[in-house]
């Protein structure tokens, strides 16, 4: 029984081991090879947690005495997450190197984080839930202040911790405030608490704790009104580790608050659809408007990012199946778009300096006409103008809003939509139309060369072969409604 | 397929050489495909239509799906036709441009999308080729980008236009979602259902502000005459002929769907009226040839939106009518400005004079094009203009007010054609013209062809008008309509409006010089400024961006946490306006003296710690109210809790203070205002929390694990004092791990306080 049980959890299992090991290995060859080494485990091991998420039997299964499951939902949103962790450690490397941070240490805490994300996934009780949400969160603080001879970095790591620890209190009061009035923290206890009551109600003090509980996640998404740390965090944070919060935490945090309010809370769609809604619009709204007087690319990319999660929540909102299909479609596409962008903004010098002002990209359709594509293709996409990928994702959790009736909801994403348009589209007329008084620097890494031209084609060419991607959402979002 | 195919692979040929077989290829694919399409005519002109549909994203109705009946044959043959024309006469026009291949494979690029965008069945996927189209065309507009001017202009549309689009997306979705299919095929038959819904007006708003943006309605119309910074071919293709058009293919497209209602039918001869009038107007008002053509092109898209109101069969086919007229005429004269612009040296109209005989072949060519235009017989113009009046005598709503916005819009375009046509030809010859010459074959083969078109079909109306025209008007009625084309109709009603308009456009002229001065002083006293609510609107929200920059994303982290208090404090006091918890709590008893204290006790610290300006002070007064917070729970026999909240609070107190000893100083400290709005939140969200606390105490707690402690820790773990069993046998290792965890915690802390002591003195 017990050796099913780990079976189950293989996956993490065999990342925390590996993450234990590669510490070992970096403590003991402390040097810039040693750290390339490290890094290029790293690589390998995420690559071998992803083959074994995707061998692993496809069917429910529970372990640890209920506080871990592996579902259909788990599987997918684990090898989205896993993508975006392995994307990002790619083009990290040749950052680190140019920038003098190149230390193993980064790695470790990324495959630490990671375990956290896949372990989260799996949560299925509040302990799990707060124990792997930790996990996840304490490496990104340290990474957010890994270049630390800055003064940028540390505030940003600060920043972070500070209110990030805010946000697991109020996570915490409110898991307590729940346990206190239903009297369990498994989430599968809670579903079939009421299952038989017909018209039942949530408890007040439930409710209240499922309030707290949403801001907590607000946050980790960094949702409106929790959002605030984004701005400042992406900016001061090392740009490789920037597009590691913009792709893989963000993903997590999103499929744990599909899953705490579709599983556990799923009869009560009526009683937090309202929250749901308010984050959505509110982070739509802030998301388009905040970006507009951006001038560095990375604060652009965070409001960005605020926009992209109200955009996914609207298909939450919904409360149905098809729209937690939204949703994962939505964040899978995001995840390829948002990593290709970083993976520009990585490779975007000149004279061998990183730039990150928005104004820097004038010039590249001349100086690397690829690459001038490929942000052409991000930022269309990313404006959700056809046929890119983009587009699909929003289409997917408007109709499900609009199923269910809540047709303001998707005319206001539509809205907001024009608004963020301005800023993606601005940047488009920057690569093509504008010049530069200096040429950008011409070739990149082979790295960051790989994981911008798959971001590329799979956002250009999803409109193609959209099969593999709705195909296998549609059969994890099912997993959360049997 | 094969025949939309063929100028890819014609443009594909083309790409790697510079050979003219190879620049030519793309125009051959493109004529090639116009043959394949007009093969269709006789099936379309039978009254019926060609459907093939392909599976692609299932469940969500959206399919690969293609329709060609009247409507969308007619425009995939100008798309064709008129781009096999244009690729041509650009492959002259840029010949030996460096960008030369790029222009091309855009420009069939575009054509594709335009044409997929017409024959598209399913609404989503007209949508996806309605924004390619856009997309393109920015493209397009920029192409001479070393220009500053043509960089915002290109922005410009692409905003314009896109904005437009994402709310043509919400009216598609919303359509889908009342009517229950998303083929365009299939809402003729839901058209009732659609109109009877209380979302018809939220439909045919975002529906309309889709079509209204593209086809540059008033007040949408300042992006099209900015949009001439492109180079000229591609204004004579997408501003004239093509994606302007696409607003009205949508209109016509969902006519039987949507129209026929009181606010289509208004919204529509209003705007389109209006659009038409103003923009023949400021036509007469410009000396820069292609800015002229531009402003027409803005009337005659009026002119087409205000007959689609109009829900007779006779405005439909007026529409119909008019809109290939048009592109005949347009495309023609615009080649033949590029014409002029490269051989003659210049577009101003005060500058080009006496042309007439170095450049006979083209004057020929812009006569035939301005007589049709003017709406002369026997051209296909004189057709149009004839059935347009019909039609306005017929529109349901208001003929006479649509009678005079086409009459007083065609008398302009009279006075247009005359500029055009007569002002650069006759004359003495001017300094700029000194050097012009005949244009090169395949410039001028464009133009050409189009302009004899226009007399050919005028000649022979029924070869448009039986197979192209009836066909379309019944797609958009619903029901057949066989008009007669015919260039003589005799003497009625519509032919005194051709002759009255003749004189009108003869008078006006020859008063150009003085309307020409008026409007540039109506102009300067800030007329007619539709440009600047798109700057009032972008300038708004840029505004708006840093106000929230400035108010809200300030960086500094005092100010987040206010943000995030305000935020908690309004929703929780949302909840409770909402009656939510407007519960008493039970069983409270007579609150005692000593309690009291406690409580007074915790109260001082608390107002304390906010009102010192010292930070030990603070640091010290929050232990006090910890300390008054343990004491009350001494009260209720928690004595563990009270001992470990006692010691947790003064392990903060020396722990704080001493992190607080190495801190700078604050300075300044806020001011009285901000300290007194610092309290109203306060105040707020202590209040409301501690209503909501209330609230929630008067519902029942859940007991199971209460009394599973009760009857258990007895029996089970031989202790009386639950709390401690629970401690230290249920949840044993639970404690252990935490003590773990201080432990941890307090050995980092000491590294930290004594690396710090290290690293000082090492630096002294």
């Amino acid at each position: 029984m017990s050796q099913s049980y780990l079976l189950v959890a293989l996956p993490e299992l065999f990342l925390l081991a590996a993450g234990l090991v590669l510490l070992v290995v970096g403590a003991f060859k402390e040097t810039a090879a040693g750290a390339r080494l490290v890094s290029n485990l790293a690589l390998g091991t995420l690559a071998i947690t992803l083959v074994l998420v995707l061998v692993a039997a496809p069917d429910r299964a529970v372990a640890f005495r209920g506080n871990f499951v592996m579902d259909g939902f788990a599987g997918f949103m684990k090898v989205v997450v896993l993508l975006g962790a392995l994307g990002t450690l790619a083009i990290a490397q040749p950052y680190l190197r140019r920038e003098g941070i190149e230390r193993f240490e980064y790695a470790v805490l990324v495959i630490f984080s990671t375990a956290g994300m896949s372990l989260l996934l799996s949560a299925n009780s509040f302990l799990a839930l707060y124990i792997s949400l930790e996990l996840m969160s304490l490496p990104l603080y340290v990474l957010a202040a890994f270049q630390r001879d800055t003064y940028k970095s540390t505030e940003a790591g600060l920043k972070y911790f500070v209110l990030g620890a805010l946000a697991s209190g109020m996570l915490l009061y409110g898991v307590s405030l729940v346990y206190g009035f239903t009297g369990t923290i498994f989430f599968e206890e809670l579903t079939a608490l009421y299952l038989d009551e017909e018209g039942a109600e949530l408890p007040l003090g439930a409710l209240v704790g499922v309030v707290f509980i949403a801001a907590g996640l607000a946050f980790k998404l960094g949702a409106v009104p929790f959002h605030m740390w984004t701005p400042d965090v992406y900016e001061g944070a090392p740009t490789a580790v920037t597009a590691l919060f913009a792709a893989a935490p963000k993903l997590a945090a999103m499929g744990l608050t599909v899953r705490v309010f579709a599983e556990p809370f799923g009869a009560f769609v009526a009683d937090w659809q309202q929250i749901i809604i308010a984050v959505s619009v509110g982070s739509m709204v802030l998301g388009a408007f905040g970006a507009i007087g951006q001038r560095n690319i990375k604060r652009l990319l965070a409001y960005s990012g605020i926009g992209h999660v109200g955009y996914a929540l609207v298909g939450l909102a919904a409360g149905t199946q098809s729209g937690v299909y939204g949703v994962l479609v939505y964040m899978t596409i995001y995840l390829f778009m948002t990593v290709g962008t970083f993976g520009v903004v990585l490779a975007l010098r000149r004279r061998g300096q990183s730039l990150e002002q928005i104004d820097d990209f004038a010039g590249l359709g001349k100086d690397q006409p690829l690459l001038a594509l490929a942000t052409a293709i991000f930022m269309f996409s990313l404006a959700g103008i056809p046929p890119l990928a983009g587009f699909f994702g929003k289409l997917y959790v408007f109709l499900a809003a609009i199923e269910v009736g809540l047709v303001w909801l998707a005319v206001i994403g539509v809205l907001t939509s024009v608004v963020g348009a301005y800023y993606y589209l601005r940047i488009v007329k920057l690569v093509y139309f504008d010049s530069a008084p200096e040429a950008l620097d011409r070739g990149m890494e082979p790295e960051l060369r790989g994981v911008i031209a798959v971001s590329a084609v799979v956002t250009a060419l999803f409109v193609v072969v959209p099969g593999p991607i709705l195909g296998s959402a549609r059969v994890a979002a099912g997993a959360l409604f049997p | 397929m094969a025949v939309v195919t063929a100028p890819v692979a014609a443009a594909a040929d083309a790409a790697p050489t510079g050979r003219p077989l190879a620049r030519y290829g793309p125009a051959l694919g493109s004529a090639t495909a116009c043959a394949g399409f007009a093969a269709l005519i006789p099936t379309i002109a039978d009254y019926s239509s060609i459907r093939v549909a392909w599976p692609w994203i299932s469940g969500l109705g959206v399919e690969l799906s293609f329709l060609i009946d009247g409507l969308a044959l007619i425009f995939a043959l100008l798309i064709t036709g008129i781009g096999a024309l244009v690729l041509a006469y650009s492959a002259s026009y840029f010949k030996g441009h460096h960008k030369l291949v790029r222009l091309l494979v855009l420009l069939v690029l575009f054509e594709l999308s335009m044409l997929g965008l017409v024959l598209a069945d399913n609404l989503i996927l007209m949508f996806v080729f309605w924004e390619l189209t856009t997309v393109t065309s920015f493209l397009l507009v920029g192409f001479d980008h070393e220009k500053a001017d043509a960089r915002n202009k290109a922005l410009q549309a692409l905003l314009v236009t896109a904005a437009g689009g994402l709310a043509l997306l919400a009216g598609i979705l919303l359509i889908g979602a009342v009517a229950g299919t998303l083929e365009a095929s299939a809402l003729p038959a839901a058209a009732a259902a659609l109109k009877a819904d209380p979302l018809y007006p939220a439909i045919l708003v975002l529906v309309l502000l889709g079509a209204f943006t593209k086809s540059a309605q008033f007040p949408f119309h300042f992006w099209l005459p900015n949009a001439m910074a492109a180079p000229t071919p591609v204004s004579a293709y997408l501003h004239s002929a093509t994606m302007v058009k696409a607003g009205v293919y949508l209109l016509a497209r969902l006519t039987p769907a949507l129209g026929g209602t009181g606010p289509w039918l208004w919204t529509l001869t209003i705007v389109g009226g209006v659009t038409a009038v103003l923009a023949s107007i400021w036509a007469l008002r410009q000396t820069d040839l292609k800015l002229t053509l531009a402003y027409t092109t803005v009337m005659a898209l009026g002119t087409l939106t205000m007959f689609l109101g109009g829900a007779s069969a006779i405005a439909l086919a007026a529409a119909v009518t008019f809109l290939i007229v048009h592109a005949f005429y347009k495309a023609a004269l615009f080649l033949a400005v590029g014409i002029l612009d490269k051989k003659a040296g210049s577009r101003e109209i005060d500058q080009l004079g006496g042309l007439a005989r170095p450049m006979w072949r083209t004057w020929v060519v812009v006569a035939l094009a301005a007589l049709s235009m003017a709406g002369f017989p026997p051209f296909l113009g004189f057709i149009g203009k004839e059935l347009k009046y019909e039609g306005a005598l017929a529109v349901a709503s208001e003929p006479l007010l649509v009678v005079t916005f086409a009459v007083a819009a065609n008398a302009m375009m009279v006075a247009v054609a005359g500029l055009v046509a007569i002002k650069p030809f006759l004359g003495p010859r001017t300094a700029t013209a000194a050097k012009a010459g005949e244009p090169p074959f395949a410039m001028w083969l464009g133009p050409a062809v189009l302009a004899t078109g226009g007399l050919v079909f005028g000649i022979a109306p029924e070869l448009v008008g039986a197979a192209l025209v009836n066909p379309t008007a019944s797609v958009m009625i619903g029901d057949r309509v066989a008009k007669d084309f015919k260039l003589w109709h005799g003497v009625n009603i519509p032919l005194m409006l051709s002759i009255l308009t003749f004189v009108l456009g003869v008078v006006i002229y020859l008063a150009l010089g003085r309307i020409r001065r008026g409007l540039a002083a109506g102009e300067a006293h800030g007329l007619w400024a539709a440009e600047s609510g798109y700057d009032g609107v972008l300038a708004g929200t840029k505004a708006l961006a840093a106000w929230q920059t400035r108010v809200i994303q300030t960086g500094r982290q005092t100010q987040y946490f206010l943000w995030t208090t305000t935020v908690l404090a309004a929703l929780l006091w949302a909840g409770l306006a909402m009656g939510g918890f407007a519960v008493m709590p039970r069983g409270v008893e007579a609150i005692s003296l000593i309690e009291l204290t406690m409580l007074a006790l915790a109260a001082f610290g608390a107002v304390a710690t906010v009102v010192t300006r010292s930070r030990l002070l603070a640091i010290l007064a929050l232990g006090l109210l910890g300390s008054a917070v343990a004491a009350i729970f001494v009260f209720y026999g928690a004595i563990d809790v009270a001992m470990t909240q006692l010691l947790v609070e003064t392990l903060i107190v020396v722990i704080v203070a001493v992190a607080l000893l190495r801190l700078p100083r604050l300075t300044p400290a806020p001011g009285l205002e901000v300290r007194w709005g610092h309290l109203g939140v306060a105040l707020a969200t202590g209040v409301a929390t501690a209503l909501a606390l209330t609230a929630v105490l008067g519902t029942e707690l859940d007991r199971r694990i209460t009394d599973f402690f009760e009857q258990a820790s007895a029996t089970e773990a031989f202790g009386r004092n639950i709390v401690n069993v629970i401690l230290v046998d249920f949840r044993a290792l639970d404690t252990l791990g935490e003590i773990a965890v201080v432990v941890v915690a307090a050995l980092g802390a000491v590294a930290l306080l004594t690396r710090r002591r290290e690293h000082r003195e090492a630096s002294r």
